[in-house]
């Protein structure tokens, strides 16, 4: 990153020669509209080659790739990148993406522990009885020893939070060489990161930033031997089963069966909806209760409608902005889909403009009056919350496709339900939030049991 | 009207008089003595008389645009009737078919001649060595491009390679959906010329940007063809000028890359302006006046500005074949010809097909 000649940020792509500045280049603008930087988009022979590269190139050993990590966190804090300091960064993110400077701040730093905590991340996938490396004693008397599936590592990073990047970095402390095609929305966060990851002893061969167009963006997936990307439905279906790893909706949700009172959690309930903006996958889209559903929506809607709407660099900013015209869209796709439900909040809209081009997405509570009715999956990004009844006649249906499900149950029954159902990911029971996540538990699984694999080793 | 107007063979060197030179094409193209049963049979229902009423360039555009009749006209009623019983005909040959069924025009020798001399002396500016072979990875019949470059090989004095490449079948398993397919076809083409740079002494090679993408992704081939080749033209795609600028820089670094654009319906392409800058758009200066560029916007059809993007329509006014008005499927931009160089009508620039639009309107999901 670096100040153009418009005042503008430069992002060159970040190439196995070094950063490549290209002729194609698209702006990229904050939630007014107004441009920021100036993106190099590069070509598929660009991809090809970097591709390419990275295929050709070596690992670090393995400690030398956990020290590189960790001070890649370091410069990735402290130090000036390319002209930005680590605030003006933040500030920047929080200007383009809309997403709150706190969740922007909150996101850095759980990028930041996990660069420093990469190996142990990483390494919690291992299978109990695989050893890191052939050189242990294990080997000595036969062993499983944990070793890569592949050597090139592609990701199709998502712009809607910073978040994500945390978990490529696991891939890079496993030893596979990495390719990142950044969000358009949002491309700060990787080149900084990846700009650190140079500084702190990566090859320019070994971790690449490949901002690019459509056609060119399917090049890196294909050129890699696995890959992670972001997106809805669709992409999901179009690469499930593959060496794609596709992360799609949340759909996280939220269970009060009876005998709980709700009133207990409401504060869990209502950060579980709206901390982060509500921009993330991990955020409650939907909550069940057994009962009346209405009590429960209206109290969560009281509480949400007292956030106040700020721009998103405002330390108190608590929702996400948008253009205005982005946030129109939203709200037109929201009053649409919800007809026939009954509007707790923002049944009258949820844009507040701010008078500068940008709006705040406000939240919206429905209550729904079946759990199983078709809006109880409609996740958007920002807090939209569809409440609904559920009792045990339901069964589980309603609580699948679920990336965290909070339960506040201790029915074990239930709970074993819950865990065996291959469509809910990660289950919370209890009072945990649906945001909760530290370094070393899956996200959606660990990332390892993906990239990796056991082969047994005995030698004399 | 059976003497030919020397106007129609203007010496290369000299400049006609632009409006004279359309007068003298039209007496002979629509002249019964002279002109072919094409034009001889339509020239009844233009509405206008092109012996009297057309006066210069100006009024060109009365002409309708009838190329989509070159979809099934007999060939022979192509021919002008001046050319006598047995003129010199170099081929048959086909557009691509992306627009419907093929278009047919012929290419007689008289004017092949004329389109090599000047072509070559194009070559010559690009700094394009005379007497070497040419490896030329392009179709061959029903198109033309295959069988004129082999004669300008021929003309420049050295052996041509041929590959053949057959676009329309490449099309066809695109659209069914078959990538694998035609990836596997395309490396199948790049085997075949694989063993050419290998073996034979290579100085010029022609290709589409897509298999020059997948010959410079086998390092052997491309370091081959650093080592053997003094000039790289390619022609049937765009390439963007990043993707152009790496291979001038990093891939070939030694090699003189140039690109070409032509057209069926004006039997004949244009090579890249000389002296362009790595930032400079690849830019195409017709044959003129035989060859006339215009940039259109695509609902009124009026001339875009300079600079402005719009659709290509071209003009072919020669001995050989009189086909006006020919709205071409390309896009290109609008830009003026060429600096202290005679020349009807504008240069082109830019040439894609029809813009695509990024369809970015995903509302649903967090991503």
């Amino acid at each position: 990153m670096s100040a153009g000649s418009a005042g503008l940020i430069t992002l060159d792509a970040l190439g196995p020669a070094g950063p490549f500045r290209a002729r194609k280049r698209m702006t990229v603008t904050d939630v007014t509209g107004a441009p920021v930087a100036e993106l190099s988009l590069v070509p598929k022979l660009f991809v090809t080659r970097a591709m390419d590269a990275l295929r050709k190139a070596g690992s670090l050993p393995a400690d030398e790739r956990t020290a590189a990590l960790a001070r890649a966190g370091k410069i990735f804090a402290e130090e000036t990148i390319d002209g930005l300091s680590f605030a003006e960064y933040e500030h920047t993110v929080a200007r383009v993406s809309g997403v709150p400077i706190g969740v922007v701040q909150a996101a850095t730093a759980a990028i930041i522990e996990a660069t420093e905590q990469s190996r142990f991340a990483a390494y919690q996938a291992r299978p109990t009885g695989a050893v890191d490396d052939w050189r242990a004693g294990e080997t000595r008397t036969g062993s499983a020893v944990w070793t890569r599936r592949g050597d090139v590592f592609a990701v199709h990073a998502a712009g809607n939070h910073p978040g994500p990047h945390s978990l490529w970095v696991e891939a890079l402390a496993l030893g596979y060489r990495v390719a990142v095609r950044p969000s358009r929305r949002e491309p700060f966060t990787p080149h900084r990161l990846i700009s650190a990851l140079r500084a702190a002893g990566f090859g320019n061969d070994q971790v690449v930033l490949l901002p690019t167009d459509y056609e060119a963006a399917d090049e890196i997936l294909r050129s890699a031997d696995y890959g992670l990307v972001y997106g809805g439905d669709d992409v999901v279906r179009k690469y499930a089963g593959t060496n794609v790893l596709p992360q799609g909706p949340g759909r996280s949700k939220m269970l009060v069966p009876a005998g709980v009172d709700w009133r207990d959690h409401l504060d869990t309930i209502v950060d579980s909806i709206s901390h982060q903006g509500g921009v993330a996958c991990i955020n409650a889209t939907t909550v069940l209760v057994d009962g009346d559903p209405a009590p429960l929506a209206q109290a969560i809607a009281e509480r949400l409608a007292t956030i106040p709407s700020l721009p998103p660099q405002d330390p108190k900013a608590v929702l996400a902005v948008q253009p205005v015209e982005g946030a129109r869209a939203i709200e037109k796709f929201l009053l649409a889909k919800a007809a026939g439900t009954t509007t707790h909040l923002g049944g009258d809209g949820i844009v507040e403009e701010l008078g500068d081009g940008s709006a705040v997405l406000r939240p919206a509570v429905h209550q729904l009056e079946r759990p199983d009715a078709e809006q109880a999956g409609i996740e958007l990004p920002f807090p939209c919350v569809w409440v609904a009844p559920w009792s045990p006649a339901d069964g589980i249906g309603p609580l699948r496709n679920s990336l965290v499900l909070t339960a506040f149950t201790e029915d074990e029954a239930l709970i074993d339900a819950l865990l065996q159902e291959p469509t809910i990911s990660n289950v919370y029971l209890g009072d945990h939030p649906t945001y909760w996540i530290r370094p070393g538990v899956p996200h959606d699984g660990y990332l390892g049991e993906f990239l990796m694999r056991t082969k047994t080793v005995i030698r004399d | 009207m059976s003497i030919v107007d020397p106007l129609l063979e203007f010496p290369l060197d000299t400049q006609p008089d632009p409006d004279e030179f359309l007068r003298a094409a039209l007496r002979w193209h629509f002249s019964p003595e002279t002109g072919s049963p094409f034009w001889l049979e339509r020239a009844g229902t233009l509405g206008f008389d092109p012996l009297s009423d057309i006066g210069g360039f100006a009024d060109l555009g009365k002409f309708p645009n009838l190329a989509n009749e070159l979809r099934h006209v007999r060939a022979e009623d192509l021919i002008p009737r001046g050319y006598g019983e047995k003129p010199e005909v170099v081929g048959v040959y086909e557009s691509g078919g992306t627009t419907g069924a093929p278009k047919r025009i012929v290419l007689l020798r008289e004017w092949l001649d004329r389109l090599l001399a000047w072509s070559s002396a194009q070559l010559d500016r690009h700094g394009v060595p005379q007497d070497v072979n040419w490896l030329v990875v392009a179709p061959t019949g029903p198109h033309m491009v295959g069988d004129v470059i082999k004669r300008q090989t021929a003309f420049r004095g050295g052996l041509a390679f041929t590959v053949d490449l057959d676009p329309r079948w490449v099309k066809k398993l695109i659209s069914d959906g078959k990538g694998a397919e035609a990836g596997a076809y395309a490396e199948h083409i790049v085997d075949q010329v694989a063993f050419l740079l290998q073996t034979q002494d290579i100085g010029v090679l022609m290709c589409t940007p897509p298999v020059l993408e997948r010959l410079a992704r086998r390092d052997d081939l491309a370091k081959l063809i650093d080592e053997k080749v003094k000039a790289i033209n390619w022609v049937g795609t765009q390439m963007d000028a990043d993707t152009r600028y790496l291979y001038r820089t990093e891939v070939f670094p030694n090699a003189h890359l140039y690109s070409g654009y032509g057209s069926t319906m004006i039997l004949g392409n244009a090579s890249e302006r000389p002296g362009l800058s790595d930032d400079d758009p690849c830019i195409y200066d017709p044959f003129s006046p035989h060859m006339i560029f215009d940039v259109v916007d695509p609902e009124t059809r009026e001339t875009v500005p300079y600079g402005e993007r719009g659709q290509v329509v071209m003009h072919h006014i020669s001995k050989s074949l009189f086909m006006p008005n020919n709205l071409e499927r390309d896009y290109a931009t609008r830009v003026p010809g060429p600096e202290g160089v005679w020349q009807l009508g504008d240069s082109v620039a830019d040439i894609a097909p029809v813009q695509e639009f990024d369809n970015e309107t995903v509302i649903e999901g967090v991503y």
